[in-house]
């Protein structure tokens, strides 16, 4: 169904843009819940069903909600006043231009549509998505997910000692 | 002792320190250091004796992440653990700058609060420079770079009231990020052509003619950005000077060493790919020998007018990273020709030697931030006279990264021009030519500084405290930068 694909493409771009644009932070990140849904919207035409539900429940639930929380904490002002000089304009947006130039040129020219994806959730139909993805992270891919919990750990350690207020 | 149990190990290390941290009532907290350099240096006697998986065993799905044979891989663990061992020897005697730099002058608190996870958090970035080390499928090379670079956001932002250092932290995080970015949809682009992560797989689907160019390239040229940014070649660069001048200099040297030498054996398995198809080999090199040239012409021009040595350390780091990869942009027809000299064996020499003389600068330098603070020239001006055996060793390190005879240096460029000529690559050869007599004239600016002027100030004769681990690991790098740049076999015997 091309007209969902682009309808939900293009609310997850003006998401997006509207994250960027807006310089009220609440506005911003309520900009960045659109995005999200329009991905996650993405994710379930693709029928990947299970990683479309986490991106609205992780990410447009529980991020977004704790960014709201912190911003209305801090009580964060809108940004006023600040300009960007013309040269880091005219620098991002040939970067910005020139790469979907770029990718346009490679997508019409790399015949998309002969790369068949490959399927990957395989296996029996009778199963849920949840249970395959499972069964597949903590069968084959148990090892990379080792690595990720000690990432966590880091990441929990770095976060403590960055940003505790006195360290004992 | 099997090979997989060597990251087990330090991983296991690393969390018995922040253990031993939270809970054992430590005087000094610096025995936590010591700890854990002691640990480290029974992994790096561990390494000689480890055992490869049989045909059998390596059957399984484990092995689809992890690379079944040794050699190289072993190689790349080796430097990743020497330089975590050398990083926490500097970050014991970098103590005081790091505790005054962290710590909330509370009354009743540790004096070292805060002092602990610094030495811990090592530990963690060595895993997963020996897991990329190793990797050899695109889920775990994601995920081990990952590791390795998260590890390095929280460290290199450690001195939370140093404005400079949160400086490097917020900079690094941002481009570090967008990077990964790059990385993650180049993967996506070399999974959507060829339909595998392994990288053994995707290497066979990449060399068949039906493989569509266009796609190809564009895959490789988003990872291209990425690599690019994690060995600071040029034009993805910009990170590299104020994060280094920024970061704890353990952790500098940790970033220019450790950070590099993992990244480049990623950047040779990832460009291997491409590099061993003959529908893209021809691009794919002429790719790699541009941002060569940029990245010594960068590197080793904008390091001459540099005032502070940390900065100069992150241009020469570039310009060093110019050299490697014009060693790689050489690949293709040297590999055919079935030479003993493969580029992969003369980036891997020349990473060993890197090693060897940065890691050298780097103690020196924070011995002499002990006396002095600061890291500008000025600092180092006669410090001839003041401690005769420190400008010995930045002496030899300064004449190895120069590249002078009889020294490790000397034989890494000796290599890389070697592959060049081979190669009949011209262009790169003159522009490594210039780079390195760039080199010359930066390096020894300091030398002559340091043998010839006298210092400022009143400082003439000081007891520059050099600590009994420093001076050890000071002599044995001396020595190896002398053994290396007389017999280069000695670290040929160990790939």
């Amino acid at each position: 169904m091309p007209f969902f694909f682009y309808f939900f493409s293009a609310l997850a771009l003006i998401g997006g843009i509207g994250v960027v644009v807006y310089r009220n932070p609440v506005t911003a990140a309520f900009s960045m819940i659109v995005s999200f849904l329009g991905l996650a919207a993405l994710f379930i035409l693709l029928n990947a069903y299970l990683v479309g539900i986490l991106q609205i429940l992780v990410y447009a639930g529980a991020i977004m909600v704790l960014f709201l929380f912190i911003i209305m904490l801090l009580d964060v002002r809108e940004e006023t006043g600040k300009s960007f000089p013309f040269t880091a304009i005219a620098g991002a947006g040939t970067i910005g231009v020139g790469f979907i130039a770029l990718l346009i040129v490679v997508l019409t020219k790399s015949d998309i549509g002969a790369i068949s994806a490959p399927v990957l959730a395989v296996g029996d139909a009778a199963t849920s998505d949840v249970h395959q993805i499972g069964i597949k992270l903590f069968s084959e891919y148990w090892f990379p997910i080792q690595i990720v919990g000690i990432l966590l750990l880091v990441a929990t350690v770095g976060v403590v000692v960055l940003s505790k207020k006195e360290l004992k | 002792m099997p090979v997989y149990a060597l990251e087990i190990i330090v991983v296991a290390l690393g969390i018995l320190m922040l253990m031993l941290d939270a809970f054992a009532k430590l005087e000094d907290k610096r025995s936590i250091a010591w700890l854990g350099m002691l640990g480290l240096i029974v992994v790096f006697g561990l390494l000689f004796r480890v055992e490869m998986p049989d045909a059998e065993a390596a059957k399984a799905s484990f092995w689809n992440f992890y690379s079944p044979t040794g050699g190289l891989s072993l190689y790349f663990k080796g430097i990743a653990v020497l330089t975590t061992i050398i990083v926490l020897i500097m970050a014991a005697d970098h103590s005081p700058v790091i505790v005054s730099n962290t710590a909330n002058p509370e009354p009743g608190a540790h004096p070292q609060a805060g002092l602990g996870e610094f030495f811990a958090l090592p530990l963690f970035a060595c895993a997963g420079l020996m897991w990329m080390a190793s990797a050899n499928n695109l889920v775990s090379i994601f995920v081990s770079l990952e590791l390795v670079t998260i590890t390095f956001y929280v460290l290199v932002a450690y001195m939370r009231r140093n404005v400079g250092s949160l400086e490097a932290g917020v900079k690094y995080l941002i481009l570090g990020a967008l990077s990964t970015g790059f990385l993650v949809y180049g993967f996506a682009w070399l999974f959507g052509i060829t339909g595998s992560m392994d990288l053994g797989e995707i290497k066979t689907a990449l060399a068949d003619s039906s493989v569509n160019p266009t796609a190809a390239l564009f895959a490789f040229a988003l990872i291209l950005v990425a690599m690019a940014f994690k060995v600071g070649a040029a034009p993805f660069h910009m990170w590299v000077p104020d994060v280094y001048q920024g970061a704890p200099t353990p952790i500098t040297a940790f970033l220019s060493v450790g950070s590099k030498a993992a990244g480049f054996v990623v950047f040779i398995r990832l460009s291997g790919m491409f590099l061993s198809s003959e529908f893209l080999v021809g691009k794919v090199s002429m790719i790699l020998g541009v941002i060569a040239v940029l990245t010594l012409l960068i590197g080793n021009l904008v390091a001459i007018p540099q005032k502070n040595f940390k900065r100069l350390l992150a241009y020469s780091s570039i310009a060093h990273a110019g050299f490697l990869i014009m060693a790689l942009a050489c690949s293709p027809k040297v590999s055919k020709a079935g030479e003993s000299l493969s580029p992969t064996n003369v980036i891997a020499f020349y990473l060993g030697a890197y090693l060897l003389m940065t890691l050298l600068a780097f103690l020196v330098m924070t011995t002499v931030r002990r006396r002095v603070s600061g890291e500008d020239f000025d600092a180092y001006k006669g410090l001839a006279k003041r401690s005769p055996f420190l400008a010995f060793a930045l002496l030899i390190s300064m004449a190895s990264l120069a590249g002078i005879p009889l020294t490790a240096g000397f034989f890494g460029k000796l290599f890389v021009f070697t592959l060049a000529v081979q190669d009949s690559q011209w262009v790169l050869l003159t522009v490594g030519l210039i780079g390195a007599a760039a080199g010359f004239y930066y390096y020894l600016k300091i030398v002559a500084s340091m043998y010839l002027e006298k210092a400022e100030g009143s400082e003439t004769v000081a007891n520059y405290a050099i600590s009994i681990p420093a001076r050890i690991a000071m002599i044995i790098l001396i020595v190896a930068i002398i053994a290396a740049g007389v017999m280069p076999n000695l670290i040929f015997g160990l790939l």
